[in-house]
């Protein structure tokens, strides 16, 4: 029974249906629960919320994120996935607060200065959240003096950076050298993206990491994550 | 409808790398193919280099340079640098130009608002301020407003100015291609002397199928009062619904021009 209801989350995570009422990727799923009435489903038959989390939720987002990448969906469809998963964490967020589970960590995320574009970064927000990550979102056209204030502030693990415009990805460097300069540069990684700038570019100013996409964002923070845990670099 | 060709643009990596080699050719070439493709404009972004910002003025005058040397086509200068653009209009000998773009952050609006009026430039002005784009019909409006007061207390006349009232995906959020829609009916309505642009490709973004996409939209805006399209004019089928918009909006008498791209058979369904 407690392996139905989660494949059930799973199933309605690929299929992004946050209530019954969700149309869902496809057709002729309407009336069935979704995401939000099988997650408190789950937690009145005391099914755990790491399992509920683990296997329902983000066994769901990581199959979501395969069809991405194999062009099979599109932007409204991860999008109503990570809305589905969010709904879900709201509903577990008390129970969780209670049982002492920790997030994976904490990210600070911002458009860099000059750059309005913020689509891309807000994508990448929902999918870090979704992945289970508490994100702090500066916004865009923030300064590197913000981005180092922030980081003193939230004491962040990670720092991402977007840029969609050839003319403000300098901005990373900048934002990169200002860290650096406040003796913060070892305490975070930090991980760039944006359709301006590559892996190269990321090389070449410094940073940890690069997610060419959504996905890419979260599997690059994933795996500086791990190699973080080895270093064991904390803010003292 | 004018047609504002956008392949001259350093965020293509070809034309970056064309404009960091200083390839001529190329560049000319890309010119001469939207021209000869129907554009009524050329735009030209020479974007930085991500070393040098120092550069960029230098590297737009040149740009412009080389792209006059092909054809009398007006230029659309392409930065929202005021040193940037400075130096292009410094080189280009043409007429008839227009500055991409303002928005109604006034740190920009004005010096670039005042070479527009010294140079009778027309003036492609974002309906956004300092915070980016308005995600409703109200702020965008608001951003315009802004835009055009200051702009006509310089000395521009409203024929001058074409509003942008911006596109963001539809994929992200499903209200934004009415929103977009509603924008120009009300800017058309507010300044019925400026004119209206858009570029259009942001409306597919994330989506299949997006030059569908993008030709239905152009149908869309059309009705509601859109002037001037920036696009890769070197697709024939986004061409084709062009002049179709054109002739379905009364702006083709007697279809003749409809019927003459027919003629030519340069029409794809």
């Amino acid at each position: 029974m407690t392996e139905d209801i989660l494949a059930l989350i799973k199933g309605n995570v690929i299929q992004g249906r946050v209530t019954q009422d969700d149309e869902g990727f496809d057709e002729g799923v309407v009336g069935q629960p979704g995401v939000s009435e099988l997650t408190e489903k789950a937690l009145a038959r005391g099914i755990g919320l790491r399992d509920i989390i683990n296997k329902g939720l983000t066994e769901g987002m990581d199959i979501v994120g395969q069809k991405f990448e194999a062009k099979e969906y599109y932007i409204p469809d991860m999008l109503a996935s990570a809305e589905a998963v969010g709904a879900a964490m709201e509903i577990l967020e008390p129970h969780l607060a209670k049982s002492g589970i920790k997030s994976k960590g904490k990210i600070i995320v911002a458009t860099v200065e000059g750059d309005l574009h913020d689509i891309g970064k807000n994508i990448v927000s929902i999918l870090l959240r979704g992945a289970g990550y508490m994100v702090k979102d500066l916004g865009n056209d923030v300064s590197p003096q913000t981005i180092v204030a922030a980081v003193i502030e939230e004491k962040p693990q990670f720092v991402g950076l977007s840029a969609l415009l050839t003319s403000t990805m300098i901005h990373m460097r900048d934002t990169i050298q200002a860290l650096t300069a406040s003796g913060l540069r070892d305490k975070v990684k930090i991980i760039i993206g944006g359709a301006a700038v590559s892996e190269k570019f990321a090389q070449s100013i410094g940073a940890d990491g690069y997610g060419a996409d959504g996905f890419q964002a979260v599997r690059v923070t994933e795996s500086l994550s791990s190699s973080k845990e080895n270093k064991g670099g904390d803010h003292g | 409808m004018l047609v504002i060709g956008e392949n001259i643009n350093a965020s293509n990596r070809s034309v970056a790398e064309a404009i960091a080699s200083r390839d001529r050719e190329f560049l000319q070439s890309l010119a001469m193919a939207q021209v000869t493709a129907g554009a009524d404009f050329i735009d030209v972004n020479s974007g930085v280099g991500s070393d040098s910002p120092e550069c960029e003025p230098a590297t737009m005058g040149w740009l412009v340079e080389v792209v006059q040397e092909v054809t009398d086509k007006p230029l659309v200068i392409d930065s929202n640098s005021p040193s940037v653009i400075e130096a292009a209009l410094h080189k280009y000998r043409g007429e008839r130009l227009m500055i991409n773009s303002v928005t109604a952050e006034l740190k920009k609006l004005i010096p670039i608002g005042s070479l527009a009026v010294e140079r009778r430039a027309w003036v492609v002005a974002l309906a956004m301020g300092a915070n980016g784009i308005p995600s409703s019909v109200e702020g965008r409006l608001a951003a315009c407003e802004q835009i055009m007061t200051h702009l006509t207390q310089l000395g521009l006349e409203a024929e001058q100015i074409f509003f942008d009232p911006l596109i963001l995906p539809v994929a992200v959020d499903s209200a934004q291609g009415m929103v977009t829609l509603r924008s120009l009916e009300q800017i058309k309505s507010r300044y019925p002397a400026a004119k209206t642009v858009l570029g259009l490709s942001n409306i597919s973004y994330g989506l299949p199928g997006r030059s569908l996409v993008n030709r239905a939209f152009l149908l869309m805006a059309a009705y509601a009062g859109l002037d001037a399209v920036i696009l890769n004019p070197l697709d024939a089928k986004m061409m084709s619904i062009i002049r179709v918009a054109d002739m379905l909006t009364g702006e083709d008498t007697s279809c003749r021009g409809y019927i003459r791209a027919h003629r030519r058979g340069i029409l794809v369904d």
